[in-house]
Formats: C-alpha cells, sequence, structure tokens
C-alpha cells in the first residue's frame, strides 16, 4: 500500500527531476513501463477469479485501434473511453460464451481469440490492414507531457481499483471462485456473474492503456498491437511479482520492463526469451512470486 | 465440380500432419495431463532439423523423418523431466504458465539464432504433382499423407496391442489404479511425452517441405491441434483422425470458395474451437 502511493509519486515528479541528456530516453521508458505494469495489474485482476487469459494482448490491441480511430473525432479523453468501452464490451461477448469454461479450455479459447481479432483487423477496410494506422499525439501534441501523465494516470487508476477490490465483498467472491467453484457456488457466490465482472473491469483497463499507448507510439500496426508478446507481457509480470496483489505487478513490471528496454536496445527481434525462460524459472522455483520473498523477511511466515 | 473434388482432396491430404500433430498433443494431455503450449515448437524444431540436415548434407527431409524422430524424442523426454515432473502436482494455472512459458523461450531463441526469415527445403521434387482424372496431386502432400498414415497406423497398433501400449492407455483411463497394478506411472508418462514430441518433431519435417521451417510456424500448429483434439474431445485418441479430417476440410472449404478465403483460413480453427467448447459447456451445465 505505502509503496505503491510512493511508486506513483515518482512517477508524478520524475519529469521535473534532473535527469541530463537521458531524459527524453527515460521518460519514453518510464511510459512504456507504466502502461504495461497497468496491463498486468488488469490481467492480475481476472486471474484472481482463477481464469487464464491469453486475450489481453487483444483487448490492449482494440484499446488502442479504437482510441487512434476515434480521437480526431471526440478528442483525446473520451477517445481513451471509448478504447476502453470497446475492449470492455469484447470482453462481455467472449465472457458470455467461454466463462463457463474452465482452465485449459478458457486460456485455449481466449488465445485463439486474440489470434482471430488480430486478422480481423488485417482484413478490415477501417484499420489501415497490414500498412499500419497513424495516431495523432494526445491533445493534438499541445501539452508534451501529456502522454507521460495519461500513462501516469491509467497506472494509478488500475493500482487503485486493484487496491479497492482486495478490500472489498468482491474480493473474497473472487477468492472462493478461484479456490472452487463448486463450493463458492454453494456459498451463494454468483460465479458466471464474479468471473463476468472482473472479466469487463480487467478488459477496460486493458483497452485503457492500449488507448494511451496507441497516442505515445503514434503508429499501429497489427502484428504490434495484436502481437503475442503483449499478451506474454500482461502475464509474465504478475505470476513473476506475485499473483493477486497489487504490489507485485506493479513492481514486476517495472524490473522486467527495464530489463526488456534494456535486452531490446542490445539484441533486438527475440528479446521475448527473456519472458518464456523468467516464466519457467518462477513456476518452477518461486510460484508465489517477488513478493513472497518481502512477507517472507517481514512477517516471519511464509 | 472438379474444384470441390480437388478441394476435399487438398483437405484430406492436409489432414495427415494435422492428426500427427494433433495425436502427439492428445497424448500429453491425455496420457500426462499436461496442456503443452510448447507442442507446436517442437514442430518448429523438427522442421529446423530438417532444414539444417538438408542444408548441411543434402540429405532428404522424408530421410531424415527417423533422426528428428528420436532427436525430438529426447528432447520431449529432457522436457518432461526438467520441467513438467517437477509441476504434476501444482494447480493447472502453473502447469500451462509453465508450457506457455517454454513456448515462448522455444520460439524467441529459434529467432535468435536462425532470425524470422522463412527457409525453404526445396527438393527435386517439391513442385512435382500426379494427374488422375483431371485432378492433380502434389508429390510432397501425397508423400506426407501416406506416412502420416503409416505412423498413425503404427501408433495405434502400438496402443491397442503392446502391453506397453495397453499401460500407457490405463494410465490416460485412470491415474490411481495402473500404480496399484504395478505400471510404473512415471515412466508411462516419459514414454508418452516423448512420443508426443517425436510426432509433433515428425509433421514439423514434412512441413519443411510443404510450408517452411521458421520460429513461428509452430505456434499455429499448436492452435490447430488444439482445435482437433478439442473437438475429438480432449484425451481422446480416437477421435483425432476425424476431427482432423474435419478442420482440414472445412479449410480447404474456406480457402477455395470465400472471397478473398486466404486470409480468413487462419480464422476457421478460432471457429471450430470455439463452437466445439461453447457447445460442450452449454451442454455440461
Amino acid at each position: 500500500m505505502i509503496l505503491v502511493g510512493l511508486l506513483l509519486l515518482v512517477a508524478l515528479v520524475l519529469p521535473g527531476l534532473p535527469l541530463g541528456e537521458w531524459r527524453a530516453f527515460l521518460l519514453d521508458t518510464a511510459q512504456f513501463a507504466f502502461l504495461i505494469s497497468a496491463l498486468a495489474l488488469a490481467w492480475d485482476l481476472l486471474a484472481r477469479t482463477g481464469q487464464l487469459s491469453l486475450a489481453h494482448g487483444a483487448f490492449f490491441g482494440l484499446g488502442a485501434y479504437a482510441a487512434a480511430l476515434a480521437a480526431p473525432a471526440l478528442g483525446t479523453l473520451p477517445a481513451l473511453l471509448v478504447g476502453g468501452v470497446v475492449a470492455g464490451a469484447s470482453s462481455l461477448f467472449l465472457g458470455l460464451a467461454t466463462l463457463r469454461l474452465h482452465g485449459m479450455y478458457f486460456a485455449i479459447a481466449t488465445l485463439a481469440f486474440s489470434e482471430v481479432m488480430r486478422t480481423l483487423v488485417l482484413k478490415a477496410p477501417f484499420t489501415g490492414g497490414a500498412i499500419g494506422l497513424p495516431v495523432q499525439p494526445a491533445f493534438g501534441g499541445a501539452f508534451p507531457l501529456g502522454g507521460y501523465y495519461l500513462a501516469v494516470g491509467v497506472l494509478a487508476l488500475a493500482a487503485g481499483i486493484s487496491l479497492l477490490l482486495s478490500r472489498s465483498r468482491l474480493h473474497y467472491a473472487m477468492a472462493a471462485t478461484r479456490q472452487g467453484e463448486a463450493v463458492a457456488r454453494v456459498l451463494g457466490v454468483p460465479v458466471i456473474r464474479v468471473k463476468l465482472l472482473a472479466f469487463m473491469i480487467s478488459a477496460f483497463l486493458a483497452g485503457l492503456a492500449g488507448g494511451v499507448y496507441a497516442m505515445k507510439t503514434l503508429f499501429l500496426s497489427p502484428y504490434d498491437a495484436f502481437g503475442l508478446g503483449r499478451a506474454v507481457e500482461a502475464l509474465v509480470i504478475p505470476i513473476f511479482g506475485g499473483l493477486y496483489t497489487t504490489t507485485g505487478p506493479l513492481l514486476g513490471g517495472l524490473i522486467i520492463v527495464s530489463l526488456e528496454t534494456w535486452l531490446r536496445l542490445r539484441i533486438g527481434e527475440g528479446y521475448l526469451v527473456v519472458y518464456g525462460v523468467i516464466l519457467v524459472l518462477t513456476i518452477l522455483f518461486l510460484p508465489r512470486g517477488l513478493v513472497s520473498l518481502f512477507h517472507r523477511k517481514g512477517a516471519g511466515h511464509a | 465440380m472438379e474444384l470441390l473434388l480437388q478441394t476435399l482432396i487438398n483437405g484430406i491430404l492436409a489432414a495427415g500432419i494435422y492428426a500427427l500433430v494433433a495425436s502427439g498433443l492428445a497424448l500429453a494431455v491425455g496420457v500426462v495431463g499436461i496442456v503443452n503450449f510448447a507442442h507446436g515448437e517442437f514442430t518448429m524444431i523438427g522442421a529446423f532439423i530438417a532444414y539444417l540436415l538438408f542444408v548441411g548434407t543434402g540429405l532428404d527431409p522424408f530421410l531424415s523423418l527417423g533422426l528428428a524422430a528420436l532427436v525430438l524424442f529426447g528432447v520431449g523426454a529432457i522436457t518432461y523431466l526438467g520441467l513438467i515432473r517437477p509441476v504434476l502436482a501444482a494447480p493447472e494455472l502453473n502447469q500451462m504458465l509453465l508450457t506457455f512459458g517454454l513456448s515462448v523461450a522455444l520460439q524467441n531463441i529459434a529467432l535468435l539464432l536462425f532470425g524470422a526469415d522463412t527457409r525453404v527445403v526445396s527438393t527435386s521434387y517439391q513442385g512435382a504433382t500426379l494427374s488422375l482424372g483431371g485432378l492433380s496431386f502434389g508429390v510432397p502432400p501425397l508423400l506426407a499423407f501416406g506416412l502420416s498414415v503409416v505412423i498413425l497406423g503404427a501408433l495405434y497398433g502400438f496402443l491397442d496391442r503392446t502391453r506397453l501400449g495397453l499401460a500407457v492407455r490405463a494410465v490416460a483411463q485412470n491415474r490411481l489404479a495402473p500404480g496399484l497394478l504395478g505400471i510404473e506411472t512415471q515412466r508411462v508418462y516419459l514414454l508418452a511425452f516423448g512420443l508426443s514430441a517425436a510426432l509433433a518433431g515428425v509433421a514439423g519435417v514434412m512441413l519443411s517441405v510443404m510450408l517452411y521451417a521458421s520460429p513461428t510456424v509452430g505456434f499455429a500448429y499448436t492452435l490447430k491441434a488444439f482445435a482437433i483434439i478439442v473437438m475429438a474431445g480432449l484425451g481422446n485418441l480416437r477421435g483425432v483422425v476425424p476431427a482432423a479430417i474435419i478442420l482440414a476440410l472445412a479449410e480447404a472449404l474456406v480457402s477455395t470458395y470465400l472471397p478473398g478465403g486466404g486470409g480468413w483460413v487462419e480464422a476457421v480453427f478460432f471457429l471450430v474451437i470455439f463452437v466445439a467448447l461453447t457447445w460442450r459447456s452449454w451442454r455440461a451445465a
């Protein structure tokens, strides 16, 4: 909780600090890290109900495309909202059809969903297809730091919702759903509705982050926005940091995105290898994530 | 009429490779109980083995099948011992994430080693076709189909007629009882996972001739194999062959008859997964 606040505070004042000649690069990387961390927080919300989604890259991409297409007509903030709503609505459809599925079936269905979304965006007449889609900067470029603060805002929103949800009645409903659906149902938890709600909030946040991302990169292509890379980042970060927490995805996001940026500079294509390796090592040796290390030290129990 | 016949033939010929990949995945899911997202990457490794052997020594891909199968059996066995066995008792979510991580890692290691280019094994008979009554059959698909039938026949023979095969099927049906009856479950798992990878690898060798070898070539086959085994019923080995034929035929029909069909083929397996899964879940509910 304190750590979360501290991180957001640092994010707010970062542009004011004397960063020297690396300032532009640092701010750009930080903005990217915030957006990916927000995506990771969003993914974690759904994971709390026990569902493994591989569609969060698609929600991110849908939000990005929707916001980019809506921005010229509506302006920046309403367009971002549109992005979130489009992602949330698509998750409603996907969820209504698939959330009765368990475990592997749901994961496979979401993976297939994201592959098809990419095909649709490639084929649709208004998305620029394989060529790509140029995007206006946030607020028409009026504020140089506008995009940066939007990213901070999305991160704060995601962290806030994540904290709020872990203190609400819904938290218990989600945990019960995850730990045993049949038992949860007997206890009076409307399992499907809980999952659907978590899915929609989660997809909405992913879509918001996608919209800000579009206004940051100024150019979208189906391979970038709908690439498997986003879905991988969205799930590796919470697992590495610590599932079902707010601190975990935040901390994991900052560490992993820094690592990713460094690797991207050094080896270019294939940088995702680090995600694969981290995922495998974490599952094998640190299944409860980075956060569990702190808990063991601080509270004296595992 | 001729177009329809030709389309159906193309579909059936393509079903051979699909059935190979999917039978492998069905073994992993049905016997070991692991949803292996890295299955397609084993196919990719097989394709690269064929390509490297062809470039290095000029060995015909169809002759390197056996070697690729052996290597992939080893890769599968190592994967099982090093990665899968430690998480056999872990929650399903962890198992899926582990194999997904392996998939991402293998894909990107290949990307680092070979780059993103597609590499085709250009054999002398690559473009050759046989004509029969106005219909044409490509030689490589015909060879691949024939070999797939032989390999699948051998696989089913093994599962049906040998003691070891019976043990594999027993473990697929029940996790506990075979152990009590003196079947060494762990060794059966090892065998099944190795076989699973070997089948994927063999399919990869065929792909290197018919399609190409590239770091991402396997991923689509993971999804298609999932579509097939979901249609067949997870872990149901018997249903794999008919399901593979249905998927391949559906893809062939879409690519022939839908305007601009080429790109939509990639959406067919999604529809299949989707319909099969939702139908199942609503029927169960």
